[in-house]
């Protein structure tokens, strides 16, 4: 079965490569990055540490507990949701999949609005009302669209489409007549978290969240073998000895969890999970176990300059991150496409 | 399935090891005021909160207010530390504040808890009313130094008020509508601080009860409410030009309502009637000014 093509195309050590590579460029993105902001930061000052209370650091203060955190933050976000958007594609085997399509977003959106609406404030490890609401309609949204596309026969790709697309039509209509009988207030905060809001997080928020996103995007990363089988249709997969029920919860369950925590932290980021992905294959081929790794990579480093020109662009103001992905995403994918589209069969 | 189990137990070990960091590494919380701050160094999180600390006499003390904070013109000279709704928090805490005054908005309750977090005091007020409004700037005379001030200040607008009602006093209300947008039309409802303006300077809110604050409306109820004065607030001396130029074009199809055939539709300077702030007197004086103009001819 192999060529000389496909090997030459992928070899462990080439991963290995490629991958540190990235996370080279990704550690020097996020460098640079820590030291822009609307207000100066010298890292000298920074390794002075905290300092006594009177005569606080604020440089230590700002680079610490600030901007470095939300920096990491944008890093699993953008990891959790380019992997995210790299699985939903190979399932559903459609190039506009992202990790949305299913009605994630909406979910997630739908709980947001009503922890805003109900006017909850406990904490949950940190996490607030809005945090967790979102998390739980994410999850609770993905496995209604799941359950109605059982309904429609065994893993029908088109009936799982059809059942994200209508779930997430409804659930917009529900956000639509929350938002419209919400105070002004209200409205406005969730309009905030639709768009996609970054702030700092606690330590152990980003410890947890990072330990679930990198761990899920390893056990994807597990299965990519068996997603390329999938990638070819389900047939295919299943005469060279894929169990494709199994990959298929597996892949959709991870995935969705991943989006979930990443939707719950940050809000509803989009443009990420589907141009991450396409730039990814079309540079370095469509082979899942290149692809993932380098996708999680990418889509951080991709978020993490977006959320510092969210940072800078109207400082001392902030706009949400969302806005920056898709201004910057869209033309920025569309140069890939023209340059390397004759690369990727399908695109031909 | 053997790495399977590995990769749960790595996660586990982590978050677990998570829990376990995050309980060591606990920086004592230094809400206590055991350095006693020589100086007072304040940020302002809305416009109005800006004028209050400027009336408070705080000029010097200010040290952060955010986009839009345009009054009194030294506001504009501060140093700014994001907009209402998009505070930039590292720019907060850049500028070294004692005390962070914010409003009980969703986002800006946000801002304070993340700053109690690292530490640094806020003090959130509620204005939603003319009575939170005295009660917030006693408050934040408290928070400040500045409590006699405060009180000089919340007496001061009491007795031009009062001075005001005095002369307004015994003459029938005048149903007055109050258009917060025009395209979609939208208007003040009886649940706002603008209803209670128009209740100080001598007039009656046209709309009923709503649901809703700022309720938008059809041209049904505009005929039905049938206002004596319509008043539009505009922002900023552009919008005010350019809405009083079109205003009787605009209105011209409602020529059955009182306000409208009799010409009194004002447009008005929005900065004292639309931000409920010290200059709460002046913004009722100038409503009054439309509702009863013959009043202060001398």
């Amino acid at each position: 079965m192999k060529t000389d093509a496909m090997s030459r195309l992928l070899t462990p050590g080439r991963l290995i490569v490629r991958t540190g590579l990235a996370l080279v460029v990704l550690a020097a993105v996020m460098l640079a990055c820590s030291m822009i902001g609307s207000e100066k930061v010298s890292l000298k000052a920074v390794f002075g540490g905290p300092g006594a209370r009177a005569t606080a650091n604020p440089d230590y203060e700002i680079f610490v507990r600030f901007r470095l955190p939300r920096i990491v933050l944008a890093c699993l976000v953008g990891a959790a949701l380019a992997c995210s958007g790299v699985v939903f594609q190979a399932l559903l085997r459609n190039p506009l999949a992202d990790p949305y399509i299913l009605g994630i977003s909406s979910g997630a959106g739908l709980g947001a609005i009503i922890a805003v609406i109900s006017g909850l404030s406990w904490t949950l490890w940190g996490r607030s009302p809005i945090a967790v609401f979102a998390f739980a309609g994410a999850l609770g949204t993905v496995w209604l669209v799941w359950f109605i596309g059982r309904l429609t026969g065994k893993f029908h790709v088109t009936g799982l489409l059809l059942a994200g697309v209508v779930v997430n039509a409804f659930f917009s209509a529900v956000i639509m007549f929350l938002t419209s009988i919400a105070k002004a207030d209200q409205v406005h905060a969730t309009i905030f978290w639709l768009m996609g809001n970054m702030a700092e997080e606690d330590f152990l928020v980003l410890w947890i969240g990072a330990g679930c996103v990198v761990g899920g995007i390893a056990a994807l990363f597990y299965i990519s073998p068996q997603l390329n089988a999938l990638s070819f249709g389900p047939e295919v997969a299943r005469s060279v000895g894929v169990d494709t029920a199994r990959v298929r919860v597996l892949a959709f369950g991870i995935a969705a969890g991943i989006t979930a925590i990443a939707v719950s932290l940050s809000g509803l980021i989009g443009f990420v999970g589907l141009v991450v992905p396409h730039g990814v294959r079309l540079v370095w081929g469509p082979d899942h176990r290149q692809l993932l790794p380098l996708s999680a990579v990418v889509g951080a480093i991709f978020l993490v300059l977006a959320d510092t020109l969210a940072r800078i662009i109207v400082a001392p103001a902030q706009l949400p991150v969302g806005v920056v992905t898709a201004l910057v995403g869209g033309p920025f994918f569309l140069v890939l496409l023209i340059r390397y589209s004759r690369k990727v069969s399908w695109l031909r | 399935m053997n790495r399977w189990c590995w990769l749960l137990l790595v996660i586990s070990c982590w978050t677990v090891s998570g829990f376990v960091l995050s309980g060591r590494g606990h920086i004592p919380n230094n809400g206590d005021p055991a350095v006693p701050h020589q100086t007072i160094r304040v940020v302002s999180m809305a416009p109005n909160l800006t004028e209050i600390l400027f009336a408070l006499g705080l000029d010097e003390e200010i040290v952060g207010v955010t986009s839009f904070s345009d009054y009194p013109p030294a506001a504009r000279e501060k140093d700014k530390v994001g907009t209402f709704w998009q505070p930039n928090i590292e720019a907060v805490v850049a500028t070294r504040p004692t005390v962070v005054i914010t409003l009980g908005f969703a986002q800006q309750k946000n801002l304070a808890e993340r700053l109690a977090r690292i530490g640094y005091k806020s003090l959130t007020v509620n204005i939603e009313t003319t009575n939170d409004l005295f009660e917030a700037i006693v408050r934040i005379g408290a928070a400040t130094g500045k409590q006699h001030e405060a009180d000089e200040v919340v007496n001061g607008i009491r007795t031009k008020l009062e001075k005001l009602s005095a002369l307004i006093e015994a003459t029938e209300k005048v149903r007055v509508l109050w258009v917060v947008q025009r395209e979609p039309l939208r208007v003040a409802g009886r649940d706002t601080f603008m209803n209670e303006m128009i209740e100080m300077a001598g007039g009656e809110n046209a709309m009923g009860p709503t649901v809703y604050k700022y309720p938008p409306v059809g041209a049904e109820q505009v005929i039905a409410c049938r206002p004596d004065v319509i008043i539009e607030p505009a922002m900023g001396q552009e919008d005010l030009s350019a809405q009083q130029s079109s205003v009787f074009q605009h209105w011209s199809r409602f020529r059955n309502v009182p306000a409208v055939a009799n010409g009194r539709v004002y447009v008005i300077p929005g900065e004292t009637v639309s931000r409920l702030g010290p200059r709460l007197y002046e913004g009722t004086e100038t409503i009054a000014r439309c509702l009863r103009p013959h009043l202060f001819e001398n």
